[in-house]
């Protein structure tokens, strides 16, 4: 099973390898960083992919607004939400 | 347009006239409006300057006039739906097999349509799909005609997705197509960050048009439908599959990618303008550039 501290560095490698993110690399994301408008930049665009990514790469299923809103916050609540999600 | 009173007399007018004295009483008001009211023949202007270029002084006030009056008789045909039910009209659904073998697919459906015909009407023509049916729209203060169903009691047919909330809306959209459902999109005008736009031809000109449905289908798979509704006569509408857009896995941030497929919209929309020229209402000044 995935440690937290291991979904954070996949995660942080799969956003910047899936998102595109060009001018960034994953050891410049910050775990609190807010993902979405200021912070990591983020938009409802990016969203749709990061929710798709997050299934492909953990097999964890973001279905609704009530789970997606709290868990895209930042690295650490995704982080979290896949860990919960993975046991 | 218009204001809450102007809604509330046709109302009344429905009621207790039906949709025929709503319509005699819209000769006055629209004739009011396109003689006096320079905002709206303003808003009018920018569509029917590239639809009848030639048009000038008499020529394009008659057609302001014709395509105010018919945005006047689809605002009380809505009307008419909200307060008798959409058994008041008859829908025509073409292709209605094609539909069912698209939802089939189990990746839900995206259909886009535009400001055109009577979407409201249309989607009482969807009952078919037996699936629910959400409406990507935003949620305006003082825009009593639109949940009209509300205010009479009656069951919304639709779900609506609000833009504006959190991520424009896209999480809820991707749960509905999740769960097979339909999710309908007005392909155009944008309404969120010019990020989510791209900028494609449309009667001669460059229009920003958005491309979020079309990024959700990218990553879901989900077939696109362009839809678009028509009135055929005073009692009757029509809703024709314009287009079918099936887009592959698009990665990354680049718009670009999308201009092929929003283009498709935009050139079927445009086919439909030159055959019902009055039936387009989007008042929006889509030609910025």
């Amino acid at each position: 099973m995935n440690t937290n501290l291991d979904i954070k560095t996949k995660l942080k490698q799969v956003l910047v390898e899936e998102l595109n993110l060009e001018d960034l690399t994953p050891a410049q994301i910050d775990d609190d960083e807010a993902l979405f408008g200021e912070g990591l930049g983020l938009d409802s665009l990016d969203a749709v992919e990061l929710v798709v990514v997050v299934q492909k790469h953990f097999g964890v299923e973001i279905k609704d607004m009530e789970e997606g809103r709290p868990a895209l916050q930042s690295i650490n609540t995704l982080a979290a939400f896949i860990e919960e999600k993975q046991k | 347009m218009g204001k809450n009173w102007q809604h509330q007399f046709f109302y009344l007018a429905i009621r207790f006239g039906g949709r025929r004295l709503a319509y005699f009483f819209l000769y006055f008001v629209v004739g009011y409006y396109v003689l006096f009211s320079r905002q709206a023949r303003r808003r009018a202007e920018p569509y029917l300057r590239r639809r009848f270029p030639n048009a000038h002084g008499f020529k394009r006030f008659y057609h302001s006039y014709r395509l105010i009056l018919n945005f006047g008789r689809v605002l009380v045909d809505r009307a008419v739906v909200g307060i008798m039910g959409p058994q008041a009209f008859k829908v025509t659904l073409h292709e209605r097999e094609r539909l069912l073998s698209l939802l089939d697919e189990g990746k839900g459906l995206l259909m886009i349509g535009a400001h055109v015909g009577c979407w409201q009407v249309a989607m009482a023509a969807l009952d078919f799909m037996q699936r629910p049916v959400n409406m990507l729209m935003r949620r305006e203060d003082g825009d009593i005609d639109r949940h009209y169903y509300e205010h009479a009691g009656i069951e919304c047919p639709y779900q609506v997705i609000d833009p504006t909330e959190y991520l424009g809306g896209t999480l809820q959209m991707l749960g509905a197509l999740k769960q097979g459902e339909v999710v309908c999109v007005m392909g155009d005008r944008t309404l969120g960050s010019e990020r989510s736009s791209v900028e494609v031809e449309f009667m001669g000109g460059t229009v920003e048009l958005p491309y979020s449905a079309y990024k959700i289908a990218s990553t879901t798979g989900t077939p696109i439908v362009v839809f678009f509704s028509r009135k055929e006569s005073s009692d009757s509408y029509s809703l024709h599959l314009a287009e079918v857009i099936r887009i592959p896995e698009i990665k990354g941030r680049e718009a670009q990618s999308f201009i092929p497929y929003v283009q498709k919209f935009s050139t079927a929309l445009e086919q439909y303008c030159q055959q019902l020229p009055y039936q387009f209402f989007n008042f929006f000044p889509m030609w910025r550039k």
